[in-house]
């Protein structure tokens, strides 16, 4: 009797020790790991054109997740060109025209300085469980790290990409790789994480390599220099009159 | 005996003066016929060649795989050394860089937000240097609905209806929302001018002209143009040298491995304009032919009546006794004489209305509504090397047939019955 | 009454030289026809390939789609209405679906515009009958310049991307299964066919249309509401226009052959008058006024119009009306801003274009005739029964 109870116990232990967590749980935890009150960040962006790469430095205010103010820093060309997110509103000032300008409609379809990434992309929602139900598929090693595989199906009608497939690291609960799929299951983006940065208690990605899978070239690459979490942000920058400042 | 000739057909009018007005007469047709019809076919062309392909047009290998995407990020750099490598070892043409574009005019109302916006397509031209001649090529000037052309940086023309779609007055401010060679948006403040009329519906729905420097700027293209255009001074197309051009300036500077060497193209080349004129050709020669037959036939019956009318003359000359053979050889060269000199003469004088027409042409501007870039009112003639002895075919060739046949009367009919038609 | 009589038996008199001046001139008048019908033609089959290939009769747009602004397209579609369906169903109209989508052919990127019709349509002369009966999930109809740009050939597989009603991405590996030789720019530069049923599952715009092309023969409706009929006069607005400032030069062109009809009579009527001033002496010295002779004159060079008028119908029709019917081969199709040509040119000959030259001819001919005829008003009957002109 004794004998049958320690084994109950240890195969209760053992299962709740390899229970896999669901789709749910493990997006909320990565939504958990990158969003948060506030963000600042620096960061670059590299662009490989046909021609070469191209640098671009930015430094972003992020409040939740429905506020982003973006000032680009570098090159001399883009210094001061400003971006402002608000909810799903997207405006754009230029120094060289003291103009503010709302991208919308046909404009957010454009890429971001010629990037693999759409002004679309942008504007998205970065919380994963808003928008997607996640199925738990498997696992494999990414860069020597284990990795759920979710299998994500929009929620909704109006999502950009109706499926994608991400491989989560299994202790930081970070994405390490996405696919971005269209309806007919055919791949259109990829992202790949090749270095994360730990800030507290949080890992962040701090390089990613954005690639449309369809056209050939060498892709984008997002460089987080610094990030630093639920600091204050001043409200009024998030606002179309601090963008002409 | 071309002398003795030469003083008979002076002293007979009816024998010189009238043939010769006639042959001169039907020469100078032809001469006239073939230069306008080449000049027709010219025109047609030209205001592609203008606005769009150049007589030879310069652009990189990558650029020309995609010409039709307008891919700016694979424009020519170091323009001005390609510009005076042209200029210098290139120069029986002008060239003119240019940069075509896409993007967004954005209207700000007074408090600086959109007030309206519409889709533009663009064209940069070297509007702003002194001796441009882009403003003429493109019939800027005349094509002028409102206001003027820009005369200072940051100045630009829109297409009229595209103006009155956005509610635009002249003078005021338009952003121009695009993107640069290396694909970051780019925006830049100009200001309205003025408006024009392109005569193509797709441009006048939402164009615009501006200076090549501005935009070189705007787009981070300094130093850069997306297309270089060739146009032979003379601004008639001329395949055969256009071809030669092509492929000497390939030879030396283009490399088929570098996507982004330089490579010429020929009018021929772009836009189905070669299919356009090999049937325009065509169309032409046939015409041009069938003209060239019927006026061979008029003017070999008019040597066919003149010699009819000399019957009587032949049949005094052989009564006195000169020889069959002689005489109709006589007729052969007064004849020729009449054919040479009356053709020469018609084709001089087709010449002269033909090269007057070449060079100032027919304006028929007062007679369109409104002045456009892209539908010639100008229509002009075009000689060629063929120009100068088409009109010999009808005129010599017609007029000595004519006699030669006419005159084997002179062997067939009895004397007396030649005679006899003195009085007739 | 004895003027006509006397012209009539002179020309007749004079036997082959008449013939011959008379043919010379029919020559000149059938020229002056088939030249002008040629140009006319020209210009008419441009537009007959645009209605053939695009246009039909007429189209109604749904109230949003503007072809020059790629932008409007999103929004550009609308269930078709029960009147034109009825039309469809019965072969008269054919509904068009238009959509912006993006081709990666060898990796580069290439927007374009994709196109669902209806396969079986006989409203337009596409080949769209090869949309049907194959295997590939997706079959594209495109032209030969698209083929060209895209770097495209027939049984090629290309990857097209496009965004549904929802604006939710999908794509898919079509392959072209035929890439068809038109001269219609429109219909050929930067675009995709595919089947409509196809395009409107794949974008989720079932029974909906960007726009609906009438037949040929079909009459417009009255106003349907959020459609708008486009006649034919606005849609070949450009070519129409092109074509007009075309009838410049071409008149250039009427005008030296007028000349060249003009050059026949002439050589005729000045050597008449020159050799028959011992005739015209006579007749004064019988009694002729001055005026009747110069009418007799007159008269003969007309009725030299009117025989060439004539012999030109007798020739002219049977060979005008040939061209007329089969059409001249060229050798190559002829594109310019899209302007458009068959592989043969019809000529067309209106009747105001045979009537007018006619006429024309006929009154040249006769002002021709008058000209020289007026030195006889300074004759002498004396001296031209002596045979001297003054």
């Amino acid at each position: 009797m004794k004998m049958s109870m320690v084994i109950l116990i240890l195969c209760t232990a053992t299962l709740v020790y390899v229970q896999v967590p669901s789709g749910s749980e493990i997006l909320k935890k990565i939504d958990q790991n990158i969003t948060s009150e506030s963000k600042i960040i620096s960061s670059k962006m590299t662009i490989h054109g046909r021609r070469g790469s191209r640098t671009i430095e930015s430094k972003s205010w992020i409040q939740g997740t429905d506020k982003a103010f973006t000032e680009y820093l570098a090159p001399a060309r883009e210094k001061g060109t400003k971006m402002l997110k608000l909810q799903d509103q997207l405006w754009t000032y230029s120094p060289q025209t003291d103009r503010t300008i709302r991208i919308s409609g046909h404009m957010l379809r454009q890429s971001v300085m010629g990037s693999d990434l759409s002004y679309e992309d942008y504007l998205e929602d970065p919380q994963l469980h808003n928008v997607y139900e996640a199925q738990v598929e498997g696992s494999e090693p990414i860069n020597g790290y284990d990795c759920w595989i979710l299998q994500l199906t929009s929620k909704k009608d109006d999502v950009a990409y109706d499926t994608r497939k991400i491989w989560v690291d299994r202790q930081r609960y970070v994405v390490l790789k996405e696919n971005r799929y269209a309806k007919g299951g055919k791949l259109l983006k990829t992202i790949e994480v090749k270095s994360l940065l730990k800030i507290k208690t949080r890992w962040y990605p701090e390089r990613v390599v954005f690639k449309d899978v369809l056209k050939s070239g060498a892709g984008t690459e997002f460089t987080v220099d610094k990030i630093e979490f639920d600091v204050p942000i001043d409200p009024y920058i998030f606002s179309k009159a601090a963008l002409r400042k | 005996m071309i002398k003795f000739l030469f003083l008979g057909l002076l002293r007979d009018r009816s024998r010189s003066i009238f043939p010769l007005l006639i042959v001169s007469a039907g020469v100078a047709l032809t001469v006239l016929l073939h230069s306008w019809m080449g000049g027709v076919q010219n025109d047609m062309i030209e205001a592609n060649a203008n606005f769009y392909t150049g007589h030879v047009k310069i652009i990189t290998n990558a650029y020309l795989e995609q010409i039709d995407q307008i891919p700016n990020d694979l424009a020519l750099l170091g323009i001005d050394s390609i510009m005076s490598t042209l200029q210098n070892e290139f120069t029986d043409l002008d060239w003119y860089a240019r940069i075509r574009f896409g993007g967004l005019l954005d209207i700000p109302d007074e408090s600086g937000e959109t007030r309206s916006q519409g889709p533009v397509m663009g064209i940069a031209i070297d509007i702003l240097s002194p001796g441009s001649q882009e403003k003429d090529l493109l019939n800027l000037e005349k094509s002028i609905v409102r206001g003027r052309l820009p005369q200072q940086p940051g100045e630009i023309v829109i297409s009229d209806a595209f103006a009155h779609k956005l509610n635009l007055n002249i003078g005021e401010t338009a952003t121009l929302i695009s993107s640069t060679m290396y694909g970051s948006m780019a925006m830049h403040n100009f200001i309205v001018v003025g408006t024009v009329k392109f005569g193509v519906t797709a441009m006048d729905k939402g164009a615009m002209v501006a200076d090549l420097k501005d935009m070189q700027y705007v787009l981070n293209m300094e130093d850069a143009a997306g297309e270089i255009l060739g146009f032979f001074k003379k601004r008639i197309y001329n395949n055969l040298m256009a071809n030669k051009l092509v492929q000497k300036f390939n030879q030396l500077y283009n490399q088929p491995e570098d996507d982004f060497s330089p490579k010429m193209i020929a009018l021929v080349d772009q836009r189905g304009l070669g299919e356009f004129l090999s049937i325009y050709d065509y169309y032409a020669k046939i015409i041009i032919g069938i003209f060239v037959i019927i006026m061979s036939l008029v003017l070999w019956n008019s040597g066919l009546m003149g010699s009819f009318r000399r019957y009587g003359e032949f049949g005094v000359r052989l009564a006195i006794g000169e020889d069959h053979s002689h005489i109709y050889r006589t007729l052969i060269y007064e004849s020729f004489l009449i054919g040479i000199i009356g053709s020469i003469c018609g084709t001089g004088i087709g010449l002269a209305i033909a090269y007057y027409l070449q060079v100032h042409g027919i304006d028929v501007s007062y007679m369109l509504k409104q002045s456009s870039m892209l539908i010639s009112d100008v229509f002009r003639a075009r000689i060629t090397s063929t120009t100068y002895y088409i009109g010999f075919i009808p005129g010599l060739l017609a007029t000595l047939l004519g006699s030669a046949i006419s005159g084997i009367a002179i062997y067939k009919r009895q004397t007396s019955q030649l005679f006899k038609e003195l009085e007739v | 009454m004895i003027i006509p009589h006397l012209a009539v038996r002179n020309i007749l008199g004079a036997g082959l030289r008449t013939w011959l001046n008379v043919i010379v001139l029919s020559f000149a008048f059938v020229t002056i026809i088939w030249t002008q019908g040629f140009n006319e033609g020209l210009n008419a089959q441009a537009s007959k390939a645009m209605i053939d290939a695009e246009l039909g009769g007429g189209q109604y747009w749904h109230h949003n789609y503007d072809p020059y602004d790629q932008i409007s397209l999103p929004d550009a579609h609308g269930p078709i209405p029960t009147l034109l369906q009825d039309y469809i169903n019965n072969s008269k109209a054919t509904a068009i679906l238009i959509t912006q989508a993006t081709i990666y052919p060898n990796g580069r990127v290439y927007p374009i515009i994709l196109k669902g019709i209806d396969p079986g349509q006989k409203v337009l002369q596409l080949p769209t009958r090869v949309l049907t009966g194959t295997e590939t999930m997706l079959p594209v109809l495109i032209g030969e310049r698209m083929a060209e740009n895209a770097g495209l050939r027939m049984g090629d597989y290309v990857t097209i991307r496009w965004r549904d009603a929802h604006g939710t991405f999908d794509a898919l590996d079509a392959q072209i299964v035929h890439v068809m030789k038109t001269t219609v720019q429109s219909i050929d530069n930067g675009q995709l066919w595919i089947p409509l049923d196809k395009m409107q599952n794949m974008t989720e715009l079932r029974n909906k249309a960007t726009l609906i092309v009438l037949g040929k023969e079909t009459q417009p409706m009255a106003e349907i509401e959020d459609w708008v009929f486009k006649d034919l006069n606005y849609l070949l607005k450009d070519i129409r226009d092109l074509a007009r400032t075309k009838t410049v030069g071409s008149s250039i062109l009427y005008l030296i052959l007028l000349f060249l009809a003009m050059l026949a009579i002439f050589d005729t009527q000045i050597f008449s008058i020159f050799r028959r001033r011992k005739e015209m002496g006579t007749l004064m010295a019988l009694g002729m006024t001055r005026l009747k002779v110069i009418q007799l004159f007159t008269l003969e060079g007309t009725m030299h119009g009117i025989l060439a008028a004539l012999l030109a119908t007798v020739y002219g029709f049977p060979l005008l009306a040939y061209f007329a019917n089969n059409g001249m081969d060229l050798p190559q199709s002829m594109d310019s801003y899209g302007v458009a040509l068959g592989e043969k040119l019809f000529p067309i000959y209106s009747a105001g274009l045979v009537s007018g030259t006619a006429l024309l001819v006929l009154i040249v001919v006769t002002i021709v005739s008058f000209i020289p005829t007026r030195k006889i008003v300074k004759l002498n009957p004396t001296d031209a029964l002596r045979g001297k002109m003054k």
